[in-house]
């Protein structure tokens, strides 16, 4: 995609963003707007990295990183960046990427009742193993730095 | 850059196209926020089901196979938005950890040893992918999560049309149709048994799958609502880290990992079901 298609894009995730705040939460577009511009700043600014450094990261990779930067003790503008950020409601992003997901993968439905219960049980057991499988490390590790 | 090829010649005709994809998008937030969350109890845990899975499905109906709203060109066309519109959810996720900072540090050496966890899913699949009668499928649907960049690898060390590329491919769908669900629901019930303190749930969300984690975060913020931030903060840094990591282990241990158990024990499990010796030559 071209600057300006991500850009748009970006805009366009902004508004259901907003509207998801206000129809789930009832907080309003004014309230929203600034952890709206911050996250979508964040977005864009991480889309950007991913275009100039050529290393193989994915984007999310660097939109985490930049996130945690602003809003980290040392950050100048780490107030305002949670302070704004916390009026979007956790899952108020997340309606927008659910309807495109979900159009995304319309055309495998087919694929999906073809591929048969033997492919559901193991999607089940590769989901549930690589939870407990994380789960269990971390528990052992914690634990044993006697942090819980 | 200038030699790439873009899907549309202008942004124009990008909005010609896909206007229809944003209407649709915009309604079935109205929809969905508007039903909101959700929960039912289900024996230990608890469906909860955010708005997300009504978006999701509502989005499932849209395409060539139901309502035919959308063609396969449009339908590709959502691919790429998703990529674009799950970053502000990545930053909002980034920013939790910022501020939770000294938390995440707190558990720096569980967080990145964590992350091997991940091959855990090897252990418990495979050999059931073989019982029932799996073949060098079961070595790309049980290497790792399945999500893109894994589909991507597989296709690019075995090719698309190979056996490891069809499997990697049917649990890359199916996690599609059923994983959020499933996910956020999952960890009701693991938090539910009492086996792991919330730290360590939160971060094993962080699994490489941004959809995945953030159901499986979101559960865990309205069961542990005193934690929510500290927990989301740990399941942003584990998804940030297994995203960094995830292909590497896949190269060097998961699918070595596969590839060593699947010779051990095919000549095994793999033939003591019917199942299994039928699909044998």
């Amino acid at each position: 995609m071209r600057a300006k298609d991500v850009i748009f894009t970006l805009i366009i995730t902004g508004i259901g963003m907003m509207l998801a705040n206000f129809i789930g939460f009832d907080v309003s577009f004014i309230e929203s707007l600034p952890g709206v511009l911050v996250l979508l700043c964040i977005a864009l600014a991480g889309a950007g990295l991913k275009a100039i450094i050529p290393l193989k990261l994915p984007t999310v990779a660097y939109c985490s990183i930049l996130g945690l930067l602003a809003a980290i003790p040392v950050s100048p503008i780490s107030g305002f960046v949670i302070e704004s950020a916390n009026k979007i409601n956790f899952t108020a992003p997340l309606t927008m990427v659910g309807a495109y997901a979900g159009m995304s993968i319309s055309n495998q439905l087919k694929t999906f009742f073809r591929s048969g219960w033997r492919y559901i049980i193991i999607a089940i057991l590769v989901m549930t193993g690589t939870f407990l499988g994380s789960a269990l490390i971390a528990q052992l590790i914690l634990s044993v730095m006697g942090t819980i | 850059m200038n030699n790439k090829t873009y899907a549309y010649d202008s942004l124009t005709e990008r909005i010609k196209t896909e206007w229809i994809i944003y209407l649709l998008a915009f309604i079935f937030i109205l929809i969905a926020d508007k039903i909101g969350q959700i929960r039912i109890p289900v024996w230990k845990g608890t469906f909860i089901i955010f708005p997300i899975f009504f978006s999701l499905g509502l989005g499932l109906l849209t395409g060539p196979n139901v309502l035919k709203i959308l063609d396969d060109k449009r339908v590709k066309a959502a691919g790429s938005l998703v990529s674009i519109a799950i970053l502000p959810f990545i930053a909002k996720l980034g920013i939790n950890a910022g501020a939770n900072i000294m938390t995440v540090i707190e558990v720096g050496p569980a967080l990145l040893l964590q992350e091997f966890g991940n091959l855990g899913t090897i252990f418990l699949s495979l050999p059931i992918a073989l019982m029932l009668g799996l073949k060098r499928e079961s070595i790309g649907a049980c290497h790792s999560i399945n999500r893109e960049t894994n589909l991507a690898l597989i296709q690019d060390m075995y090719g698309a049309s190979s056996p490891e590329g069809q499997g990697c491919l049917a649990v890359y769908i199916v996690i599609g149709m059923v994983g959020t669900i499933y996910f956020g629901f999952m960890t009701s019930i693991v938090a539910a048994l009492n086996w792991f303190h919330p730290y360590s749930l939160g971060m094993a969300s962080g699994v490489g799958a941004g959809i995945l984690m953030s159901s499986a975060s979101a559960t865990l913020a309205e069961i542990y609502p005193a934690m929510a931030d500290k927990l989301s903060a740990l399941a942003a840094a584990s998804e940030t880290v297994s995203g960094i990591d995830g292909i590497y282990l896949a190269i060097f241990i998961g699918l070595p990992l596969c590839n060593w158990l699947y010779r051990k024990l095919e000549p095994k499990i793999g033939r003591i079901t019917k199942y299994g010796r039928r699909e044998q030559e």
